[in-house]
């Protein structure tokens, strides 16, 4: 078989489906795309913070900023603040935002920070965005055009209302065919592969590459082209979580990052969208009951959340098992999304993993089956590489606490963590994060998301040098820039009050 | 109707201010004064004219937008589209005040009745939490020193071009690509045979006082009057 690829086939219709099809489509106008869902599959609607990457792959996909703000209830999010990781007292809390430090030798802007503002937090001191997200300030004006702010920025948003979005915009205005059935049987091809799908009453479905989003189901990937599982629970204990949402008032500030705050046996995140909050206890069952992490979940909410009535909520219970494939390109089958792989959402790293892997996809798209070999090969490395260091980032969090905790304890116990991280943390001690350390295009974390981290940690800024006065403008000017933008950027609900307001059309209601 | 108040941050500690372009805020104008001291950046894009007032016969001068009044050619939906703003402009809503007691310092004053205050929380802050004044604000008190400043320069400028005879009437009679025609009436500009004929002693003179340089960019500013036709013509070209 050297045919070429022509049609697509996605099995699963939630957000890492509907991204597939619609970045597909609008990308790879000549390929044919479709997409069969069961009808009855709710979406697991943990997945609701992106990364500024989301900018782009809207863009591309072609929807208005504004349409999307509006269908998907969603807010921004510039950065995760982390409260109660360190030790747990009152002030313990940092943020790791989405815009970089400036430019420049990171020893030297440490020791400018060191001497010019030492009780500043590390992130304050490198980005101006540190002041909006403390002020609740949107990371644009409504009069910027669309996809461009001041800040990076990314989105929180409702993650059943995203995938209708998409699936309306990707049959709509994509020409993407969606078929609405339960996939029940793989008709193998000779050579092993996939040839078509049955669909139960409907004529089967055959195609040349087949995306597996079907989340934990992996209806593909995990059955007939079964890519293999690589378990990380030795690394990342935590296995379980409760969610819910919190109905908020309509004037109720709006939060400019997602907050993931520790307890004993793990952490809470927090994600404010202008009409609700998702709330979620994600925790170890090893070191915590499911009774006591629906306790946890319900204390938060009652001093978090003002005029929140707890007892009314029902959070909805989660188990993962946290790992990946060991080939997430097995054949012609491609897994994307939570069928690849599962981690806690503590780096909101599930739908930014779907892009990369579409954008992997799309860029490198095997024109024949022969070379479908290759880039699968190719994809696998990339993408254990990638998994590699989410777990070992992720693990980052947790090493540098000082929480007493059993489970903190077992979490910084040196046979669980990567020999990879505990290496660089022995080098960290000398010298910051960089690129050194990161070298690839498109790392997942980047060495300004690993200082963000490290110094808002409290780990040592080894600085041996006074700071040069490039470095100290560099600073200068981040405080400078602070202040222009607190005073210039409107509050997130002042901003999205005043879109309801404007829509459907700004421009009319402006003239 | 204007409101204007002494801008302080007790009264105006959460008041902000839109700095955007659009007629929505008062920016359709067809020209506002202008200042020797702002010539060069101003006739890098508009035409600099004078006008006596028929009361007080005094001369000022003036950055040109556009051929009829509430017509600015430079402002398109909410883009302002030339690289520099005219400080008067640049200023609004923001005023230069003197104290009651005839006191010299000027003071910053806002017109809390012009269209640029914000009542939606979308604008710019003017003071921080800690109310002190905001780099923007910062960044207007310094263009409203400037404008005081350039006004102080007025009287010693005028009279410079009065003594040398450097102005005269100017008539603009503009032909649209359409077949119609704009003109523009009462206006001076500056007389450039004259200014050619003047003698080193005269020229010394005006360079040792500083006139010398704005005088020359007004002439140099003539020449953006046929961008403004070009923008009218497009204008009218789309109908």
């Amino acid at each position: 078989m050297t045919g070429s690829i022509q049609h697509v086939v996605i099995v699963g219709g939630g957000t890492a489906g509907w991204l597939a099809a619609a970045l597909l489509a609008a990308r790879r106008p000549d390929l044919a795309v479709t997409l069969v869902e069961a009808p009855d599959i709710p979406t697991i609607g943990v997945g609701e913070g992106t990364w500024p990457t989301m900018c782009e792959t809207l863009a591309s996909i072609g929807i208005p900023e504004s349409e999307f703000l509006r269908e998907c209830d969603a807010s921004f999010k510039q950065g995760s603040r982390f409260i109660g990781w360190v030790d747990g007292t009152a002030a313990d809390s940092y943020l790791h935002p989405f815009t970089a430090p400036p430019p420049g030798d990171m020893r030297d802007l440490l020791a400018a920070w060191q001497m010019a503002c030492p009780d500043a937090p590390f992130a304050a001191a490198m980005t101006p965005q540190a002041a909006a997200c403390a002020r609740d300030l949107a990371p644009r004006q409504r009069a910027m055009p669309d996809y461009a702010g001041a800040l990076n920025y990314g989105y929180h948003l409702d993650a059943g209302k995203f995938a209708a979005l998409l699936a309306r915009h990707a049959t709509g205005r994509l020409g993407v065919t969606r078929i609405a059935a339960k996939v029940t049987g793989v008709i193998a091809a000779e050579n092993g592969d996939i040839a078509a799908l049955e669909l139960g009453g409907h004529p089967a479905l055959a195609g040349d590459l087949f995306l597996d989003c079907s989340g934990q189901a992996a209806i593909l990937i995990g059955g007939h082209c079964d890519g293999g599982w690589i378990d990380r629970s030795d690394v990342s204990f935590n296995d379980r979580a409760l969610a819910v949402q919190v109905p908020t008032a309509p004037d109720a500030p709006i939060a400019a990052q997602t907050v993931g705050t520790a307890h004993a046996a793990g952490w809470l995140w927090d994600i404010a969208l202008p009409t609700r909050r998702g709330i979620g206890c994600v925790y170890s069952s090893r070191f915590m009951s499911d009774d006591t992490a629906h306790q946890v979940l319900l204390d938060y909410i009652r001093a978090h959340v003002p005029g929140a009535n707890p007892d009314r909520l029902q959070p909805r219970q989660l188990t993962f098992r946290t790992g990946h494939r060991e080939r997430f390109w097995n054949r012609n089958c491609l897994s994307i999304g939570l069928s690849a792989g599962f981690i806690e959402p503590l780096e909101a790293s599930a739908i930014v993993l779907i892009e990369l892997s579409l954008n992997a996809l799309i860029e490198n798209f095997p024109a024949s089956r022969a070379a479908m070999t290759i880039h699968a090969d190719r994809f696998n490395e990339l993408f254990r590489y990638r998994w590699d260091r989410i777990v070992e980032f992720l693990k980052l969090h947790h090493a540098l606490s000082h929480r007493s905790e059993p489970y903190w304890l077992a979490q910084r116990a040196p046979d669980t963590i990567p020999a990879r991280l505990a290496q660089q943390l022995e080098l960290w001690r000398d010298q910051p994060p960089s690129t050194w350390d990161f070298p690839r295009v498109d790392e997942i974390f980047s060495a300004a998301s690993q200082q963000y981290v490290l110094y808002g940690m409290g780990w040592p800024a080894r600085t041996n040098a006074a700071p040069s006065p490039a470095a100290s403008a560099r600073l200068a000017e981040v405080r400078e820039r602070a202040r222009a933008l607190a005073a210039a950027l409107p509050a997130n609900r002042t901003y999205f009050t005043a879109a309801a307001k404007a829509a459907p059309d700004e421009r009319l209601v402006r003239t | 109707m204007s409101n204007h108040q002494i801008l302080n941050p007790a009264d105006h500690g959460a008041l902000r201010v839109h700095t955007g372009a659009g007629a929505q805020f008062g920016d359709a104008v067809m020209a506002c004064l202008t200042v020797p001291l702002e010539f060069r950046a101003v006739q890098g894009h508009y035409p600099i004219v004078f006008r006596r007032d028929a009361a007080s016969g005094q001369f000022s001068a003036l950055a040109m937008f556009g051929f009829d009044n509430g017509e600015n050619l430079f402002l398109d939906g909410d883009r302002w589209d030339a690289r520099y703003r005219p400080l008067a402009m640049a200023i609004q809503p923001f005023l230069i005040g003197r104290p009651p007691g005839g006191s010299d310092t000027p003071q910053v004053h806002i017109d809390m009745a012009h269209p640029r205050i914000d009542h939606g929380g979308e604008g710019t802050r003017l003071f921080d939490e800690d109310a002190r004044p905001t780099p923007y604000l910062e960044t207007m008190a310094g263009r409203l020193g400037d404008l005081d400043h350039g006004y102080r320069q007025y009287p010693a400028f005028f009279a410079a071009l009065e003594r040398h005879d450097l102005l005269e009437p100017f008539t603009l009679d503009v032909p649209l690509d359409n077949g119609a025609r704009h003109s523009l009436v009462g206006y001076h500009v500056i007389a450039e045979d004259r200014l050619a004929a003047l003698d080193g002693g005269a020229l010394g003179e005006l360079q040792l006082e500083g006139h010398l340089l704005p005088i020359f960019m007004a002439v140099a500013s003539l020449g953006r009057f046929a961008d403004m036709v070009a923008r009218k013509n497009a204008r009218v070209a789309l109908g």
